[in-house]
């Protein structure tokens, strides 16, 4: 019976994986180049990118932007949350604040951003931090809202000191709340990339789909996005097992 | 297990940490935090004024020009454009999604065959996509409601189909033994027991959904509150470009709200978002 079902599952998942790259293929070649390329011109396009080394140049200079933007918000949001876990009163004072900034459309700021500090690396990380930091800090401030009064009491009650307060409670306890936002901080921190190398000074990969797009390229521009939706797969994957990794000890699944 | 997260609904001082008298030494909850706002705003003010230029966006700025911007009929025009946008390709998304999602979560076969396709395509910024909509709708309000289609569309299908998943299977042996029909099966027990899957759904797509139609404006230059903060903010207007973003704030945060209400109001036994 569970044999027949997984066989079952692995016919329907190929099947439609194949139908998929039937229909890229065919209906590439029924319409007009510029609205559509045939899956065998996109992954020929794809291969020239890789062979000609322009993919893993602007690859590697998406993941510069990227991986700098995520680790200065993962490196501000998380103590920041854990400072506000601390001191009651500056989370009371804050977290409304907070919580409106993490519901707000950062995209709307890149204009703003644009202007006021042109074109270079520096707005680009700032744009990625501005998407990544808010999902960290919220989660981390909803974590330590959650830690129970009991566990600093009984630390009290011992003389733990700071210190050991924060080794043994507060960081543990908010880990796999912060491990949460930055699950959500990996998805909005690629959404900021795209759109700071769209908007900004264009580079990376999105560049790539720029000028692809630019010169009725539609293969390169499809093999541009096609490489970014791996990516985004990718990295919602891992988002997820390093959350879950921490979500052990939580007390309920996520 | 898209767009869930722990959200505790304690109000902020139920469980201080550390509750004892000395960190809780100020007069009340309301009055610190119209303290802080004020400081931020204050802080934002004078940093602006010493440290940038003339036409940089401040709160006093921002306050001269707000009742005029919201008078202005071409802001009005813009404002209508993007939220009516976002409604009409929310109400696309939704009805699409659900249906997709339910499919999916009822249907194995249909699970299998679209699983990769929507979880991949829900891990896609979509903003990637934007120079492809262009070709296909041309520079049109089509492309924008395409964009937020996309945008939204399959948050609610996974958060639907692990909605439909989620129905106690005893529900539906009951349901069963009592004969009853397919469609009050789906109106009486799986829509009700996916309610709270479809809200934090909604909310994911709401979201996704605002920044798809600001980011089409930009791209596109189509009126809207998106190409409306460009253009002002490219001739130096920042202070006006700058009441948009309020408006979009207040959006993002009202519809945030009001689902919570309803969560609140409707449905208490929800744990969800």
């Amino acid at each position: 019976m569970n044999r027949q079902a997984n066989w079952i599952r692995y016919a329907t998942v190929g099947a439609s994986l194949l139908a998929g790259a039937i229909v890229w293929e065919v209906a590439g070649h029924l319409t007009s180049g510029a609205f559509w390329a045939p899956l065998s011109a996109t992954l020929k396009s794809l291969a020239d990118l890789a062979r000609t080394g322009v993919l893993l140049r602007q690859g590697a200079n998406s993941f510069e932007l990227y991986v700098t933007g995520l680790a200065i918000a993962i490196a501000v949001g998380a103590p920041f949350g854990l400072l506000l876990a601390r001191l009651p009163w500056l989370r009371v004072a804050l977290e409304d604040y907070i919580m409106v900034l993490y519901a707000t459309p950062m995209v709307a700021l890149i204009p703003f951003i644009l202007s006021i500090m042109g074109f270079g690396f520096a707005p680009k990380v700032l744009v990625v931090f501005l998407f990544a930091v808010f999902p960290v800090l919220y989660n981390t401030i909803e974590g330590a809202r959650s830690i129970r009064p009991e566990l600093v009491e009984v630390a009290h009650s011992f003389r733990s000191s700071e210190w050991q307060l924060w080794r043994d409670v507060m960081i543990p306890y908010t880990l796999s709340f912060t491990m949460t936002g930055i699950r959500q901080a990996i998805a909005r921190g690629l959404v900021g990339m795209v759109v700071a190398e769209f908007f900004l000074s264009p580079s990376g990969l999105g560049q790539m789909i720029m000028t692809g797009s630019q010169n009725f390229d539609t293969a390169g521009m499809l093999a541009a996005i096609f490489v970014i939706v791996l990516l985004g797969v990718g990295l919602m994957d891992f988002g997820r097992f390093i959350e879950k990794r921490f979500a052990a000890w939580r007390g309920y699944s996520p | 297990m898209a767009g869930i997260q722990p959200v505790s609904q304690s109000s902020a001082l139920a469980l201080p940490i550390g509750a004892d008298s000395r960190s809780v030494w100020f007069a009340s909850p309301l009055v610190l935090k119209v303290v802080a706002g004020m400081a931020l705003l204050a802080l934002w003010e004078i940093v602006v004024r010493s440290l940038a230029p003339a036409y940089v966006a401040r709160p006093s700025g921002i306050v001269r020009v707000f009742f005029s911007v919201m008078q202005d009929a071409q802001f009005l025009a813009a404002a209508g454009a993007t939220l009516w946008a976002v409604v009409e390709g929310l109400f696309i998304s939704l009805a699409a999604g659900i249906a997709t999602g339910f499919l999916m979560g009822r249907v194995k076969v249909i699970e299998y065959g679209l699983r990769y396709y929507v979880n991949s395509l829900f891990a896609t910024p979509m903003v990637a996509i934007l120079p492809l909509v262009s070709l296909w709708f041309g520079y049109s309000g089509d492309a924008r409601l395409a964009v937020v289609v996309f945008a939204s569309f399959f948050s609610v299908t996974i958060n639907a189909c692990d909605g439909a998943r989620s129905v106690p299977p005893e529900y539906l042996e009951v349901a069963q033994s009592f004969r009853a029909r397919r469609l009050s099966t789906f109106l009486d027990i799986v829509l009700p027991s996916s309610l709270p899957y479809l809200l934090a759904g909604a909310r994911l797509a709401a979201g996704r959904a605002l920044i798809g139609a600001v980011v089409a404006e930009f791209f596109l230059s189509i009126p809207g509150l998106g190409y409306y903060i460009l253009y002002n903010s490219r001739i130096f207007k920042h202070n006006e470009a700058f009441v948009a973003v309020i408006l979009l704030i207040a959006t993002g945060v009202g519809f945030e709200a009001l689902l919570k209400w309803l969560t609140r109001r409707y449905m208490p036994w929800a744990r969800r978002g």
